[in-house]
This record gives structure tokens, C-alpha cells and sequence, in this order.
């Protein structure tokens, strides 16, 4: 299948939007969503973004039922590792349902660490939801490695009142 | 005991990546930190990069490089004492939070909490709870509405204290899985994109 892989623009916000509401439909958290598409264009396209885009995009012919050539993005940021040095953080990997199969999901996903490697950085990191096998067995089948698995890494979080409790000065 | 904490300046480096050293050796990876150590001794003592990525700490030079530029990837707070409760070693810098600021697509502005530690002497002083709520403090500023980190499963102390401090464990309710490419496997993925 013919299709392109490019940075994201500001005008690419409206359809990020979209595919990140398909993606936690997916994920089966659609409720969990308060990002808009005018948070992310502030957020992603202002002086010191807090991600950065890409968005695999299909020809006019290809284009969906709805009219869509954007079926695919990914979102990544800088991090850093004490131990490594600069690292990629893949927020956000998605092909839409029927654009799957067709190596979309793994040309994004190459694009963000050859973006990291130019930038320097020396680890991709991400995570994968234990149940989601289909994931799993594909960033498996590309050679990664599961450190929750091998090394005990436990992912943590606060937020809500627990936060605010916390940032009381 | 009396603490100040403060964000750390490039003149730190030295003492972060001295910090991050004992950090390594407490989460016990020894073939890393072995190799680190001499890494970091020589890299400290010529002033230059490492030549192995893959088995270092970060020395004071790449903290000055990645830490201080114009466009940080991480940002750092230090905790010191005054003089008279200097370490045996003589040191003041006692402790350091390493964080940046990263991206969830449901909920907006995060921060993720890398790096966290106190030296044991003085630790059970509040210095590392000073740390966390700092950061959390510089996170509700930037409006981030999470504050993430990881922890191993085996340390119950430091997982003790953040429970303590509210956060939930994601791996064990949840099912997140952290998953990492670097080394060859990471090549081997960049040189995938050539072909598209």
C-alpha cells in the first residue's frame, strides 16, 4: 500500500484528535480522554513543545469511508536516563483498523527511532498494556525487550488529590 | 536536620553524577556500575565523552551538555546541607531529584520523575520527601496533572513511600508493561525508516 510518513503540523490537530478518542476506544478507556485538539495544538506546536508528531497519511484514492488520508500518527518526546543518557519516549503509536497489516504501524515506530538516534539518543522507551497481545507480539517480533518482565520496573503515578496534596508548598 | 532544596546549576554536575553513581550501585546493577565507575573515572578524569554508550552512567560533562542547553532534556533539583552536617566526605550536595516533562494524550501535561535519592546517611530527615513534593510543586506550575515514575519490584522501601505519598502502582493494577529498544535492536529499527 502507498502511503507517507511526515512531521506533524499545527493543522494535523483535528485529526491527532481523532485517532487518539479510536485509540483509547481500543485501549477501552474512551472516558479517560480530556486532551482537545486545542490543547494539543498549544501544547505541541508552541515554543517548547511537550511532544512532537508524526502522521502516516494514504493517498486521495485510498482515503477512508469518512473521507480520512490521515490513518496513522505517533507522539514522542524527549526524556533522559542518568544511566543512558537522552532517551525517545513513543507516547502514542496508531494505524487505523483498516489500514492495518500493510507496515504503517512499523514505519512510524522506525521513523521515531531514527528521529531519536539523530538526536542522540541511546534508548526508545514505551508502554504496552499486559492484555494487549496483538501489540505486544509485534514490538516482540522487532526485537524489544520488556524490562517490567526482566527487570521489575513498575510504572507509577500520581495524580488528582494525591498531586495536589503533594505540590502543597 | 536542616536542608535547602534547589534547582541545580551546571556547577553541580560534578555531585549529580557522583549522586547518580551511588543511585546505580543502590539499584544494583553491578556489571553496569562496574563499568561505569571506570568509565566515569577516566571520562571525569579527561574530561571527555564516554566511548560506550551502552554501559555508562551520565558523567558531569553530558549532564552539562544535555541538562544546561537550550533545550534541556531533563531538569534537576539538589538538596544540601549547610557545613556542619557535611558527609564524612565532606560533601553538602546530599541528595537530587532528576526530572522532565513529558505527554499523555487523555490527559494532557505530565512530569515524569527519573531519578530520586538521598544519601543513606541522611536519609529519614524529610529530604526525600523535600525532593518529591518539589518536583510535584514545579510539575502544578507547568499545569501538569500527573506526576510519574518507575520503581523496582523488589524495592519495598522506596514502593512504601511513594504508596505512601498516594501513587498507584499502574503495573499491578492496570498491566502496563515498560518496553525499551537500544543497543542493536534500536539500530536495527532506525535503519528501518531508510526504507520507506
Amino acid at each position: 500500500m502507498d502511503f507517507s510518513i511526515r512531521a506533524a503540523n499545527v493543522e494535523d490537530c483535528k485529526d491527532i484528535a481523532r485517532m487518539i478518542v479510536e485509540l483509547a476506544d481500543y485501549e477501552k478507556v474512551t472516558d479517560h480522554v480530556k486532551i482537545t485538539q486545542r490543547d494539543l495544538e498549544q501544547d505541541g506546536f508552541s515554543k517548547n513543545p511537550f511532544f512532537h508528531g508524526i502522521i502516516a497519511e494514504v493517498p486521495e484514492q485510498l482515503r477512508t469511508k469518512d473521507g480520512h488520508t490521515k490513518v496513522g500518527y505517533a507522539l514522542y518526546f524527549y526524556s533522559y536516563s542518568s544511566w543512558a543518557g537522552r532517551a525517545i519516549y513513543m507516547e502514542d503509536l496508531y494505524v487505523m483498523p483498516e489500514f492495518r497489516g500493510k507496515g504503517i504501524g512499523k514505519a512510524l515506530m522506525s521513523k521515531v527511532a531514527q528521529l531519536g538516534l539523530a538526536a542522540g539518543c541511546n534508548q526508545l522507551n514505551f508502554t504496552v498494556l499486559d492484555w494487549n497481545k496483538s501489540s505486544r507480539d509485534f514490538y516482540m517480533s522487532q526485537g524489544c525487550c520488556d524490562v517490567t518482565t526482566s527487570m521489575g520496573y513498575h510504572c507509577m503515578r500520581c495524580e488528582g488529590e494525591a498531586l495536589q496534596h503533594l505540590a502543597q508548598p | 536536620m536542616h536542608f535547602k532544596i534547589r534547582p541545580a546549576k551546571k556547577e553541580d554536575c560534578k555531585e549529580i553524577s557522583r549522586l547518580i553513581m551511588e543511585l546505580a550501585v543502590y539499584e544494583k546493577m553491578p556489571d553496569q556500575v562496574k563499568i561505569a565507575h571506570e568509565v566515569l573515572v577516566f571520562s571525569m578524569s579527561y574530561n571527555c565523552l564516554t566511548p560506550d554508550p551502552q554501559f555508562h552512567c551520565s558523567t558531569s560533562v553530558e549532564l552539562e551538555r544535555d541538562g544546561f542547553c537550550e533545550n534541556p532534556f531533563f531538569q534537576c533539583l539538589v538538596a544540601e546541607v549547610p557545613e556542619e552536617h557535611k558527609s564524612k566526605e565532606g560533601f553538602t550536595v546530599v541528595g537530587y531529584a532528576l526530572y522532565f516533562y513529558t505527554y499523555s494524550t487523555w490527559k494532557g501535561r505530565s512530569i515524569f520523575l527519573e531519578d530520586l535519592y538521598v544519601m543513606p546517611e541522611f536519609r529519614g530527615n524529610g529530604i526525600g520527601k523535600g525532593l518529591l513534593c518539589k518536583v510535584a510543586e514545579v510539575g502544578k506550575k507547568k499545569e501538569c496533572v500527573r506526576l510519574q515514575l518507575s520503581v523496582l519490584d523488589w524495592n519495598t522501601p522506596s514502593r512504601d513511600f511513594y504508596a505512601a505519598k498516594g501513587a498507584q502502582d499502574l503495573t499491578v493494577s492496570e498491566g502496563w508493561h515498560a518496553i525499551r529498544f537500544d543497543g542493536q535492536s534500536l539500530d536495527n529499527l532506525a535503519n528501518e525508516a531508510a526504507k520507506i
